[in-house]
């Protein structure tokens, strides 16, 4: 009882420390990669205060109620994984987020918002699928969906599952908002979406907005860590090298469309997905 | 009680003909409607039984309604001119006719009726979702009528075939003789076509005909199944339904009757290729498609192949089923985000669960089955809410399109409100459908290309879903919105079904511990109440394997997390009138908060409209259709295959 009140406490607490500092370094990592000095690694708790101390302005009520739907399931997925429940559950209480993120987007008459909104929806038609197989994936090889079943296997995951790892790699860059997938809103301002699904929140529910993406940053490295559970370190400076991989990709890569990231992955990621699993199967020798 | 059950509801659709008065006639709807529920808990607290009327040669009366009905689509076939109702009416007049009077069968099973905890299951989402919305049609059809200026009411015909659809639905998820079945399978049938039809413009009649023909085929394979049965296994014993799944029957001869059977409920399912039926039905006046989807019709069709589960156990029959069901689940989620009509929406997202239903089925373990189970109940709670949502939107904007609900929430936020959370308790936890497709996919272990389909059809599920409620959720910057009033015989079976989805949601854990595990042990066992006899059948039900079902889903916990996430922010932000801005328009926009007008091109102003997404190049009918319902029948004669190949 008392171990599963400090994971709740360190979920709530330390997460979006390490969330926050993991995007402080992105901007120092990216900035560095342009030639520019880039700003302190604290950098996005200055603006998660300043943020929180701003005007409060709205266009309608119903985002806000949507922004705490987002937040909120954003971090029970996060104590999913940490008190190491069902994969399966976790991947489906992350969809309430995006959906929620999404509705928020749909519950303004602004036409960006909208934009934002309906390529998000693409967004999770994308990755979605993998997610889930993945959950089918470690089924197939553990024989159960629960987190906990993973680190109990001196094998890690990523030695029968290293095709679904690098669907894995991809549903990151989606999830991330990088390029070449940021589609639906991006941490720099594109012109013809303006701030997308994001554009109509400022000030302390736009920094409520920024919490849930340094929860959902921890969350999507600890799902990668859970490659190689066993021992946990290695899952770790795993997570961390994708994390780093991302950042060149996103100053490497130019954005691309929506119709292209969702046909990308439910040709290329699917079919990886898919045959790790048949493989699986047939070497177990299940029917 | 089983006078009750199934001929109360004949009783009073006579005298509903009979009284003219609104009010009359809504009196003697609500008072069937409370017997009805009233009676279905007084059953499903007395426990199973099984019981054989007497005094009275029923069979004979059966068989004469049976060619009567027959006989009434010749004369539809005919006077439609569609060669089609002909043609399938005469495929199942005929052998019927043969089957009566040339083989002169003995068609006496006892017991008649096999009333065990699935039936239980069933009759309690007939009589209560059932009646209710029989109670939201007494407003809606005068509402309808008066919409459409008819001189002549028909509203006491249309809740006639309404309240006679109730006691069919109980008949046969109780009967046990396959003959007695097949009747009440084909009293359904001819209510669905008499409901589609009501209004009698010509595209009503249309797919009601459609609908009788395609229902038609399934009816002909079920009496081809009957006959087979009868030769093969030699006499009426083989019509029990108790025999064919409780393994007392010659093990494989049975196999092509029971993949008949499965085909039976396929077509009533509207499983793909049988889906036009179901959507053509949509021009019926809403309460029928409420009926239709949520708790007779298409649940029949579901029963019929749980029911069937074990006697198709452990064959390549089971893994097919599985597959048919798999595929339309993923096929018709994918069509249902090209839809623009909020009701065939409905109807194709209704077809998909079924899909899943009968995969759960086809997969067949206790799992599995417990999964079906929940589907069913989760399923026909929520989808009828959702139908009745729609009718009560279109009754406030006289429109299906989705496009036209545009900012609902503020026009009638009530219903916006009812319908959100409708749509929510569909695909995303913690609500009862996403437990249904949680335990499913942990049961699709056993056929993992079922598997695949159900994750790729899940996801294609939030989608659509999350689209169309989009649309409803746009609006303007404004504090509050004027609430609407609804007339009580909508409201009433509004917030029941809302309510009942948070009841049934929360307390799944004990309902499925005391009650549905019986249920899933009744359809995974075979059912051996005859065997051991009345007496014992309280052993049975306590003796019965344990399926755990909840495992990790942590149920309560969830609920009060969507209450803290959702809920407190809705009732607690509240917004001052100098924090509103307008939106983002670059600048561009005119004047206040209250308006959605912007400069364009030479400074003139324009009202701004947005639209959703429906890609329909890409999963259009048109673009899906041709391959996905070659798909659709080689699996079904991969099916029909798989029970003729062990002959």
């Amino acid at each position: 009882m008392i171990k599963q009140f400090i994971i709740v406490i360190v979920t709530l607490v330390v997460a979006p420390i390490i969330g926050g500092l993991l995007f402080g370094i992105d901007r120092k990592i990216t900035a560095r990669l342009q030639g520019r000095y880039g700003p302190p690694i604290i950098q996005p708790f200055y603006d998660f205060f300043k943020l929180l101390g701003k005007e409060h302005i709205a266009v309608s009520k119903l985002q806000f109620v949507w922004i705490y739907g987002y937040l909120v399931f954003m971090i029970v997925s996060l104590l999913f994984l940490f008190m190491k429940s069902d994969f399966l559950l976790l991947v489906f209480l992350l969809g309430f987020a995006g959906v929620s993120l999404v509705l928020g987007g749909f519950s303004t008459k602004s036409p960006y918002a909208h934009f934002g909104a309906n390529r998000e929806l693409l967004q999770i038609l994308a990755y979605e699928p993998v997610l889930l197989l993945v959950a089918i994936g470690i089924y197939a090889q553990n024989g159960s969906f629960l987190i906990s079943e993973i680190f109990k296997q001196d094998k890690p995951l990523l030695f029968s599952l290293w095709p679904l790892f690098l669907a894995v790699l991809y549903v990151l860059t989606i999830k991330m908002r990088k390029s070449p997938f940021d589609i639906a809103t991006s941490h720099h301002g594109h012109q013809e979406i303006v701030k997308g699904v994001t554009t109509e929140y400022s000030g302390p529910y736009f920094a409520l907005f920024h919490l849930a993406e340094w929860y959902e940053i921890v969350l999507l490295l600890g799902i990668i860590a859970l490659f190689w559970a066993n021992p946990l370190w290695v899952g770790i400076l795993i997570a961390l090298a994708a994390f780093i991989l991302e950042l060149l990709i996103d100053n490497i890569a130019a954005r691309m469309t929506a119709s292209w990231m969702v046909r990308l992955s439910w040709s290329v990621g699917l079919i990886l997905g898919i045959a790790n699993i048949a493989y699986i199967y047939y070497s177990k020798g299940v029917s | 009680m089983m006078a009750i059950a199934i001929l109360l509801p004949v009783a009073a659709g006579f005298l509903i003909l009979a009284v003219r008065n609104y009010y009359a006639r809504a009196a003697v709807v609500v008072l069937t409607a409370l017997i009805l529920i009233a009676n279905s808990v007084f059953f499903a607290l007395q426990g199973p039984f099984t019981y054989t009327p007497g005094g009275f040669n029923w069979g004979l009366l059966i068989t004469f309604l049976d060619f009567a009905i027959l006989i009434f689509y010749i004369y539809i076939g005919f006077s439609l001119r569609n060669w089609l109702v002909l043609i399938f009416a005469l495929t199942q007049l005929i052998p019927l006719a043969y089957f009566e009077f040339v083989m002169k069968a003995h068609i006496e099973v006892t017991p008649a009726f096999v009333i065990d905890h699935l039936a239980l299951v069933m009759t309690l989402v007939i009589s209560i979702i059932g009646s209710l919305i029989c109670i939201y049609a007494i407003r809606y059809m005068y509402d309808h009528e008066h919409h459409l200026h008819l001189e002549k009411s028909k509203q006491s015909r249309f809740l006639f075939w309404l309240v006679l659809f109730l006691g069919a639905m109980n008949g046969l998820v109780f009967a046990n003789n396959l003959v007695w079945l097949y009747f009440f399978w084909e009293v359904t049938t001819l209510c669905c076509y008499q409901l589609i039809s009501h209004d009698k413009t010509e595209i009503a009649i249309k797919n009601a005909a459609r609908a009788l023909w395609m229902n038609a085929t399934g009816g002909t394979a079920f009496i081809c199944a009957i006959i087979y049965l009868y030769i093969t296994q030699g006499g009426a014993a083989a019509l029990s339904m108790q025999n064919i799944i409780g393994g007392t029957l010659q093990g494989s001869l049975i196999l092509l009757p029971v993949a008949l059977l499965c085909y039976t409920g396929c077509t009533k399912a509207a499983q793909m290729p049988f889906q036009t039926w179901l959507l053509g039905a949509m021009v019926a006046p809403t309460p029928v498609s409420a009926l239709l989807h949520s708790s007779t019709m298409v649940k029949a069709g579901v029963y019929l192949v749980l029911r069937l589960a074990p006697a198709f156990a452990g064959t390549y029959l089971s893994t097919t089923i599985a597959m048919v069901g798999a595929f339309t689940f993923f096929a018709t989620s994918a069509l249902a985000i090209s839809q623009t009509t909020g009701k065939r929406v409905l109807a194709y997202s209704t077809i998909a669960n079924l899909g899943l239903i009968i995969a759960c089925a086809g997969i067949n373990t206790p799992l599995a089955i417990a999964a079906a189970i929940l589907l069913i109940i989760f399923h026909a709670i929520s989808k009828g809410l959702l139908f009745l949502c729609a009718g009560t939107i279109e009754h406030q904007i006289w429109s299906r399109e989705i496009e036209d609900m545009e900012g609902l929430a503020e026009k009638a936020p009530l219903t916006t409100l009812i319908t959100a959370i409708g749509i929510l308790s569909m695909f995303l936890p913690p609500f009862g459908m996403l437990l249904g497709k949680w335990i499913a996919l942990e049961a699709a272990y056993m056929v993992p290309l079922a598997a695949v389909f159900f994750v790729l059809a899940s996801t294609l599920t939030i989608v659509f879903w999350t689209k169309w409620l989009g649309r409803l959720l746009q609006v303007l910057p404004k504090l509050r919105w004027p609430m609407e009033k609804l007339s009580s015989s909508y409201a009433v079976p509004l917030w029941t079904l809302l309510i009942g989805i948070f009841v049934v949601g929360v307390g799944i854990g004990p309902i499925y511990q005391n009650f549905l595990l019986a249920a899933t042990n009744n359809v995974v066992s075979g059912n051996q109440i005859i065997s051991l006899g009345l007496n014992n059948l309280v052993l049975t039900s306590s003796s019965i394997l344990q399926t755990e079902i909840l495992g990790v889903f942590p149920v309560w916990p969830l609920y009060l997390i969507l209450l803290v996430a959702l809920l407190l922010p809705l009732l607690l932000i509240g917004l001052k009138p100098t924090e509103l801005r307008q939106v983002y328009m670059c600048g561009e926009q005119v004047g206040g908060t209250d308006t959605d007008e912007w400069l364009a091109e030479a400074d003139k102003k324009t009202k701004f409209v947005l639209g959703g997404y429906y890609f329909q190049d890409t999963l259009g009918e048109k673009r899906v259709y041709p391959w996905a319902n070659t798909v659709a029948i080689l699996l079904l004669a991969i099916m029909i295959g798989c029970g003729v190949i062990v002959i």
